[in-house]
């Protein structure tokens, strides 16, 4: 019980944004000792930069405080159970020092625009001569081949070139982006898997192995079934708002309350019984729409009977109405609704922690539970190069002197206003 | 080396690691067929006659409703073998105990009891083997006040906080298309039984992984809870983190940063923006979007989608374009690298599939068609002590 289930397992993070260090963060999570590689010169950008008004930090309170790099909370929520070391790898002698724990690391992960590890020397053929059984994970936009290998991408970007976006959006509207980076969070929880098949291999074989992978594929296999309609039937598909392309009714319908919504959908026949009853409608009408067929050609006519129902009801009271009488509901729920939310902190969802700069704030745990390997945050996200010193000394085995040195030549500075203002 | 692994196995990444896989429908099949496009053995139990309810959804092979024609089962169930058996059974826990000794990973999505009620708790399975891990997705996982409820993926989408910030403010919360709920928990169940599988290497100990729909997608969109969290405010639904403009044949979409901006007004033909103070920071831009989607839309509707993407993504701007499927099939990128596959199917021949979206060592994993229903019944059966008139018999009661 007390050891952590990936106890043992030492990964090098070169990885920025969101997927990679998504990734990276569950695995330090699990007992995985993480090595956070940034540098003065260039930090993580979801650290949003030198000055407040670069736009990519979300700052405790509105305060992005003396060292915004430090608090922006995309950074600290995808950046605990780490440590942090500063690393100029612009700098030959930087790239030397990084060489020196490859040696010491099972793992290297990393998000450059492909073609970057080559420029600092530390492909994947050199990292195999520093360490023979070394597993090198690239999480590019593109992958590392093809004509649109340097290109670049964000996770809003991504569900637009890999088709996700071409059939989201309201009933007859506009393709549209989901709101947040959905690709980045997939990518991370595949490469989890990845990176712990290359050492389950490692293991069987004694071999390592260097995964080169795309995040637009990987954004493009969560929609197969819209790729085979095509491949199958030469079909495309369209927004279709909130509805189902199996089963109807399905929608989101407003209840009481300033931007209060409940989601509802209708599997079955059965359940269609049951909630005409709730809807009050009678045996009569209720009969003409007891077909799922008869459901989706009338399904405005449906929405119009739900959305009337549902006027003026607590969304709350509405989802666990249907919930008791088996139907599947759930409030559209709001960031103050979420985190108060008794299902999820009756799991213990949400991890508070305490940061020197952020104070105690709840974070995001993982979408997993282990019964035996209880996993947590271990610490809170490392301040720009906190441990810089420890991961020299103690890791890559440098000297008092030769540590000197690298600060003297701010190689391992953790002063990004040295570097001048850098922007998103 | 059992009976019952798959014969001629190749040298794959986790070649030797053996999953039965209970499950139905999207999540679950997605993470086995993960696992087995990784080289593991994986044995799909399916209830007979019917088979997993995937093979009864659209879209099917020339919309013919057909059990081997599902688009959706066969694009998740490819690299497993298929036996059938009805786990209410009386006989199926005499099958089922030998197929549970043999794997080391477990796979299902029933509702939480329902495995306690077949006898296939983990508590049941722990006792029987040791190693093994069980791997259950659910909605709203093993434990809570909400554990009984019924969910969808549009109910996971609402409750796991992603639901209220896609869409338009003065319209209702919307869903992102697809089943990005059960896809995302699929993904969280392939890296779950791959961290137990770590554990279980070093402990000799297997253990029960909870996955829940619901938390897949709260850890997922991290915006709402995180931007309450540090600014007491909830976030609105908008479309400003990567505006899309319509052109001349789409839409392409575009990420404002701060590194492009003096490029990007070289690009439109407005030089006279680089200095202009509504849109000079990326706070400022947000603030004046009307503005500036106002300038740029006039611009846009005269480009072309695909010149337009590689003209920005050559100046660094990292563009978007919709791809719908056409697109996709189509890409140069996805072409290069092989990204969609040709798999012949014996009912529905031969199909692009998207396939795998890396190369491991420089090669793609090979990648095996979806099983028929119940094609591996005699050679499984007989693996595991059936005789021919056994297994007919079995066949006749409806138990296979």
């Amino acid at each position: 019980m007390s050891k952590t289930a990936l106890e043992g397992l030492r990964v090098l993070d070169l990885t920025q944004v969101w997927a990679g260090p998504t990734c990276t963060k569950i695995l330090g999570d699990l007992g995985a000792e993480i090595i956070k590689i940034e540098s003065g010169r260039r930090m993580d950008i979801s650290r949003g930069g030198t000055t407040a008004n670069s736009g990519a930090g979300l700052y405790p309170d509105g305060d992005p405080g003396d060292e915004p790099w430090n608090t922006s909370g995309l950074y600290t929520d995808r950046n605990r159970s780490k440590i942090s070391a500063c690393l100029d790898l612009t700098h030959p002698k930087g790239v030397e020092v990084l060489k020196k724990l490859v040696e010491k690391s099972d793992v290297v992960i990393e998000s450059f625009r492909s073609g970057v590890m080559e420029r600092f020397g530390l492909s994947y053929e050199n990292l195999k001569l520093i360490r023979k059984d070394i597993i090198m994970v690239s999480l590019a936009s593109q992958g590392g081949s093809g004509p649109e290998r340097s290109y670049g991408s964000f996770g809003a970007t991504l569900e637009q070139t890999a088709g996700i976006a071409s059939f989201t959006g309201y009933l007859g509207g506009d393709p549209r982006t989901s709101g947040t980076f959905l690709p980045d969070p997939m990518v991370a929880f595949l490469a989890i898997g990845i990176v712990l098949s290359a050492i389950e291999q490692r293991r069987t074989t004694g071999k390592g192995t260097y995964v080169d992978l795309s995040q637009r594929e990987v954004t493009t296999g969560v929609v197969g079934e819209m790729v085979m309609d095509y491949t199958m039937n030469g079909r495309k598909w369209a927004p279709n708002g909130n509805r189902d392309n199996v089963f109807a009714p399905q929608g989101v319908y407003k209840c009481f309350g300033d931007d209060s919504w409940v989601a509802i959908s209708i599997r079955t026949d059965d359940e269609w019984d049951t909630f005409s009853e709730m809807l009050n409608l009678s045996l009569e009408q209720s009969h003409t729409f007891s077909t799922v067929e008869q459901r989706f050609a009338r399904h405005d006519e449906l929405d119009r009977l739900i959305t009337q129902w549902c006027h003026g009801k607590d969304a709350h009271d509405v989802m666990h109405a249907l919930q008791k009488a088996g139907i599947p509901a759930g409030v559209s729920l709001t960031g103050e609704q979420i985190l108060a939310d008794e299902h999820l902190n009756d799991r213990e969802f949400w991890e508070e922690v305490d940061h020197p700069m952020v104070g105690r704030r709840p974070f995001l745990s993982r979408p997993f539970k282990f019964s035996k390997h209880p996993a947590s945050t271990r610490s809170h996200a490392p301040l720009l190069g906190a441990h810089t010193e420890y991961v020299l000394r103690s890791i890559a085995g440098l000297s008092d002197e030769e540590i000197t040195e690298l600060s003297d030549l701010g190689i391992t500075s953790n002063d990004p206003t040295a570097f001048g203002p850098t922007a998103f | 080396m059992s009976l019952l692994d798959k014969p001629f196995s190749e040298d794959l990444p986790l070649s030797g690691v053996k999953v039965l896989d209970i499950s139905q429908g999207v999540a679950g099949p997605y993470a086995a067929k993960l696992l087995g496009g990784m080289g593991a053995d994986v044995i799909s139990v399916e209830p007979p006659i019917h088979g997993d309810y995937a093979r009864l959804t659209p879209p099917f092979f020339e919309d013919d409703p057909h059990l081997e024609k599902s688009g959706l089962f066969l694009y998740l169930n490819t690299d497993k073998r298929s036996i059938t058996l009805d786990l209410s059974s009386a006989q199926a826990q005499s099958v089922m105990k030998p197929l549970i000794e043999w794997a080391d990973i477990i796979i299902e999505n029933y509702a939480p009891d329902t495995l306690e009620n077949l006898g296939l708790s983990y508590k049941d399975i722990e006792k029987i083997s040791r190693k093994t891990t069980l791997v259950s997705i659910t909605e709203f996982g093993q434990s809570g006040p909400y554990k009984d409820y019924q969910g969808t993926n549009l109910i996971s989408l609402a409750l796991g906080g992603l639901l209220q910030i896609t869409g338009d403010v003065d319209k209702e919360p919307l869903k992102v298309g697809g089943r990005p709920a059960e896809y995302i928990a699929g993904l969280s169940a392939f890296s779950g039984a791959m961290i137990a599988l770590y554990a279980q290497r070093a402990s000799g100990e297997g253990q029960h992984v909870d996955v829940s729909m619901v938390e897949a997608i709260a850890t997922a969109q991290m915006y709402s809870g995180l931007n309450y969290a540090y600014l007491g405010e909830n976030r609105v639904r908008a479309n400003d983190i990567a505006p899309m403009y319509q052109v001349s044949n789409g839409h392409v979409g575009v990420m404002y940063r701060q590194g492009n901006w003096d490029d990007f007004c070289d690009m439109i033909g407005r030089p006279e923006m680089k200095d202009d103070e509504r849109f000079i920071d990326n706070v400022a831009r947000r603030e004046n979007i009307i503005e500036l989607n106002q300038i740029v839309s006039e611009w846009m509707i005269k480009q072309d989608k695909t010149e337009l993407y590689h003209l920005a993504q050559g100046q660094r701007m990292p563009f978007g374009y919709i791809c719908d499927a056409e697109d996709l099939i189509s890409s140069e990128q996805y072409i290069h690298r092989g990204y969609f596959v040709e798999i012949d199917h014996p009912v529905c021949g031969k199909l692009l599939y998207p396939g795998h979206s890396f190369f491991w060592d420089g090669e793609k994993l090979p990648m095996e068609r979806a099983p028929l229903l119940g094609e591996h019944n005699e050679s499984i059966y007989e693996a595991l002590g059936f005789s021919k008139e056994e297994l007919s018999a079995l066949t006749e009661k409806g138990v296979i």
